[in-house]
């Protein structure tokens, strides 16, 4: 059996002014090299979970271990071994593609031989060689989306949180940051992921946890979860255990 | 260190992209400087110079014509030209031009009747005294000058420049009567005692300033540095914006995630902020030092100043322009908020603070108001240096209120951004 990744016990949050908990005592273990995905409605807490496991996040009560085989991981630690892709492209657009990756590779510590040796890998596989050193300003959605990736991976972290890295792409850009992910994921990267396109995440994730109102209603391997749910696909899983009404808060 | 010089990089990069940034900082003081300094220049001339210019026709055949200009002369106020030629007409339109401040107009017959009108006085003493024949006859008018100012003069400054003639001509009276008595009275001429006495005749007024009086300083003194500060605060447009933009990007969230911290991220824009206040500083003061004369302006020299204060001025000051614009910063919203209220609040600062209207002018109200401007703290800080030779004790109350209202800002910049969970 995987060793334990992250154990996540009891963990509550409440946002200030906010009448209602965003996360009521969700307990969860991550196991190392898991693709795992976090589904849900608007509102349903993914986006409030994987923050609070990037560190972005406090929480209010419950505890969050994490582990390197087996071992837990000193919280001074914790940051230098995650990366984080979040939802809103964190670029500065008038800096070229290798000025970003530079800084960010510098803000993990890394020096300025393995910022240039790393980024050179990523750039090539994700097709941004030629770009690099054009300001991103100029740049696609596909490519901000690929190249807001390789700043969360550029210092090679075990655990990369995801939070809908494909959303606003095109097929090809989509095509080759799932093709990606499974790459770095084979190599011993664990993925934590959430999105709305469930087609996607079914052929990307081993093991999902479908979040509501809060509460983790739903963990398991996903042909476990279909099976005991008598449902055909993921959207149709997600759609019985959250219903058909809308969650769009206004 | 290494991070440390990427994020400093980083934030330079994005300084030189912000094209509009740095035309605010740079070509917008520049214009300023040069045209308020053109302006103000006369009127700084007016209440800083010694001497007021003042142009004599003096058309007077007699002796007591030149008397008066000898006077005026050697009063020690007055910085007097002579235009023998010139009509009332051509006094006025040079007093117009502004090529003099003051012209005085002497008629021809100026010491004629001035003789006259001292002889009809004396006849009328003597014979009020029983020595002489009672005077009859028409009175004789006394002669009269025409004195021309420019308008910018006040008119409480234009009665002391008359009453200073007026005293002259009343010595030029007094001295005419009196020998007009003694002929009377048939000495061929007064006693040299009496003639000299009569020209030395003055209570002395002996004039105290106040330790605590303010000297004034000229146009460039007051323009160069006031430009400058009024530059750095505009920084708030570019690191204000850029600010907003990390907020809004989300880049600060992605900071959260990461081993380095804020601290590394908002030292290396106030470092670079900083600098820029620096340059601002040479590229300014370069202006005032060498452009300005060649467009006959007065030069702004550093040669007595403290150096070592200038630098701390210079450093705080920016330190100050940084942090207001971080606070503004972290408290707009938006680009729009942060551009508008940034720009609207240092043009208010300024003019409050004594940028565009000195303050040694303002009412005292205003002079009261003008202490809440962190823009009237640093040029106060400037005024020391380039009027009181950079005194330490000095400059100790300007740098110590703008030390605090820049701790104030980071504060409340840091507290914002941690309320907002930003960092």
């Amino acid at each position: 059996m995987s060793k334990v990744l992250i154990d996540i016990e009891g963990v509550k949050k409440r946002y200030a002014k906010a009448s209602e908990d965003s996360l009521k005592s969700v307990s969860l273990k991550i196991f190392e090299g898991e693709k795992f995905g976090i589904f849900g409605p608007n509102g349903a807490g993914k986006t409030t979970l994987i923050s609070i496991l990037s560190h972005i996040l406090p929480f209010d009560k419950g505890s969050i271990s994490y582990y390197s085989n087996g071992n837990p991981i000193d919280f001074k630690s914790i940051k230098q071994c995650i990366g984080f892709v979040p939802q809103d492209l964190a670029l500065y657009d008038d800096l070229t593609a290798r000025q970003n990756i530079t800084y960010f590779g510098a803000l993990y510590n890394m020096d300025a031989a393995s910022i240039k040796r790393r980024s050179k890998e990523l750039f090539d596989l994700l097709g941004l060689s030629v770009v690099a050193d054009k300001k991103v300003r100029t740049y696609s959605g596909g490519m901000k989306r690929r190249l807001n990736l390789i700043a969360g991976l550029i210092h090679k972290p075990s655990i990369l949180f995801l939070d809908e890295p494909t959303v606003g792409v095109d097929i090809q850009s989509r095509n080759a940051i799932l093709t990606f992910l499974d790459r770095i994921n084979s190599q011993g990267t664990s993925l934590i992921y959430t999105s709305h396109h469930l087609d996607e995440a079914e052929k990307l994730c081993d093991r999902v946890g479908v979040i509501d109102y809060g509460e983790l209603i739903a963990v398991g391997n996903i042909s476990d979860l279909l099976n005991d749910n008598g449902a055909e696909n993921l959207t149709q899983l997600v759609i019985k255990l959250t219903g058909k009404e809308f969650r769009d808060n206004v | 260190m290494y991070k440390f010089w990427i994020s400093l990089k980083k934030e330079y990069y994005l300084l030189i992209n912000d094209k509009t940034g740095l035309t605010l900082m740079f070509l917008m003081p520049l214009l300023l400087v040069l045209i308020i300094t053109i302006i103000q220049d006369s009127a700084f001339k007016v209440v800083n110079e010694n001497k007021i210019t003042l142009l004599i026709a003096n058309h007077d055949k007699g002796e007591h014509g030149a008397e008066l200009v000898s006077m005026l002369g050697s009063s020690g106020m007055f910085d007097v030209s002579e235009g023998d030629a010139y009509s009332p007409e051509d006094l006025d339109r040079m007093v117009s031009s502004g090529k003099v401040l003051t012209g005085l107009y002497i008629a021809e017959d100026f010491s004629e009747k001035l003789d006259l009108k001292s002889l009809e006085f004396s006849q009328s003493v003597i014979s009020n005294m029983g020595f002489g024949e009672e005077v009859s006859g028409e009175k004789v008018a006394l002669p009269s000058i025409k004195f021309f100012n420019d308008a910018a003069l006040q008119d409480n400054y234009v009665y002391s420049i008359i009453n200073v003639i007026y005293t002259h001509l009343n010595v030029i009276e007094i001295s005419r009567m009196v020998e007009g008595l003694y002929q009377e009275m048939g000495y061929e001429e007064i006693p040299e005692d009496v003639a000299s006495g009569l020209l030395s005749q003055k209570i002395e007024i002996e004039r105290y300033r106040s330790e605590e009086s303010r000297p004034i300083p000229n146009s460039t003194q007051h323009n160069v540095p006031a430009w400058t500060i009024f530059a750095m605060f505009f920084m708030v447009i570019s690191l204000g914006t850029n600010l907003v933009q990390e907020k809004a990007s989300g880049s600060f969230l992605r900071l959260k995630a990461m081993p380095s911290g804020f601290a590394l991220v908002m030292m290396s824009k106030q470092l670079v902020y900083m600098l820029v206040g620096a340059l601002q500083v040479i590229f300014i003061f370069s202006v005032g030092s060498f452009l300005f004369p060649a467009l006959n302006l007065p030069p702004l020299s550093l040669g007595e100043t403290n150096l070592g204060g200038l630098l701390l001025v210079v450093f705080v000051s920016a330190f100050s322009a940084v942090s207001y614009s971080l606070m503004l910063g972290s408290l707009s919203k938006t680009q729009e908020q942060s551009n508008g209220f940034g720009a609207i609040s240092v043009i208010i600062f300024a003019a409050i603070g004594g940028v565009w209207v000195p303050t040694f002018v303002m009412p005292d109200y205003m002079k009261l108001l003008s202490q809440l401007s962190p823009l009237h703290w640093c040029l106060e800080a400037f005024y020391v240096l380039f009027l009181r030779d950079g005194d330490w004790r000095s400059l100790l109350k300007p740098l110590y209120i703008l030390v605090v209202f820049s701790l104030i800002c980071q504060l409340i910049t840091y507290l914002k951004l941690a309320r907002d969970k930003v960092i």
